[in-house]
């Protein structure tokens, strides 16, 4: 089964890009957009790492580099096992550019102002991407080994996504 | 009583404790061993974790997935301990004496 419904994840994901689209994904491309959402918290992680001073913000930022990394060699290991070549689509396009116009935003802050976008945009990104992964890649996904990494993706994702929420929190953004 | 058996207790030597590291979680929990005894950490979560002391006086360093790291306790006492890298994720040890044992 490979029919995904994009339109209401890619409405999120690409508000800043404006991009769009309809058509079903693959396994190659939903192995695609995994692997460069994975890459796009990573290039977060690594601003975070250079503007902000806050040691809440710099450890997150260092375990979505660390963790992310590891999640994506494990994908780059399966593709090179199972000898394809992932597929780029709409839904990683709109991602790539739904970044930078964020990572642009997030380059004009500093301080505490910084932190707090940083931190509110992780959580926002991984309730978006956790929901994608475990509602549209999963059941979609018609090869066992894709489907079983990105359950275990999944796993860490969710663990992201409390973090972030524990460092909204701590941060005290809404005082 | 020449001859008769000694019950022969599973701690009388050093023993191995697997906990097992899963979906950002430590199996188990909480763990009760001798001195001696040592502790084996088995990450099967694709992120990598650490069990680390909470105060800093032993440290697995990074486990990989499907990777091992062993800690031997030789005091007595209560080892409260976390990953490193996702600090929500405790466990704690309790080393007993051999005599108390």
């Amino acid at each position: 089964m490979k029919t995904l419904a994009l339109a209401v994840v890619l409405a999120a994901t690409a508000a800043d890009s404006g991009a769009r689209a309809e058509e079903p994904m693959n396994d190659l491309e939903i192995a695609h957009a995994a692997y460069t959402a994975g890459g796009l918290d990573i290039r977060y992680a690594h601003l975070a790492l250079a503007v902000s001073e806050n040691d809440a913000v710099r450890d997150f930022a260092q375990t979505m580099i660390r963790d992310h990394s590891a999640v994506n060699e494990a994908a780059g290991a399966l593709v090179t096992e199972l000898n394809v070549t992932p597929q780029d689509n709409a839904l990683s396009q709109a991602l790539v550019e739904g970044a930078a116009a964020k990572r642009a935003k997030l380059m004009t802050l500093d301080g505490a102002a910084f932190d707090c976008a940083y931190a509110n945009n992780e959580l926002g990104y991984h309730q978006l991407v956790n929901k994608t992964v475990a509602e549209s890649f999963i059941p979609a996904v018609t090869v066992a080994p894709l489907k079983a990494l990105l359950e275990d993706a999944l796993v860490t994702f969710r663990a992201h996504e409390k973090h972030a929420a524990q460092m909204v929190a701590g941060l005290r953004c809404a005082d | 009583m020449a001859g008769a058996p000694r019950t022969v207790r599973a701690h009388d030597r050093a023993h191995e404790v697997e906990v097992r590291i899963a979906h950002f979680a430590f199996d188990p929990t909480w763990i009760e061993i001798l001195v001696g005894d040592s502790v084996i950490w088995i990450n099967n979560d694709l992120a990598p974790h650490t069990a680390t002391a909470k105060d800093a006086a032993w440290d697995t360093g990074s486990i990989d997935r499907g990777d091992t790291r062993r800690i031997t306790f030789e005091a007595p006492g209560e080892h409260p301990y976390f990953c490193a890298f996702h600090p929500h994720m405790k466990g704690s040890i309790l080393v007993r004496s051999r005599s108390e044992g």
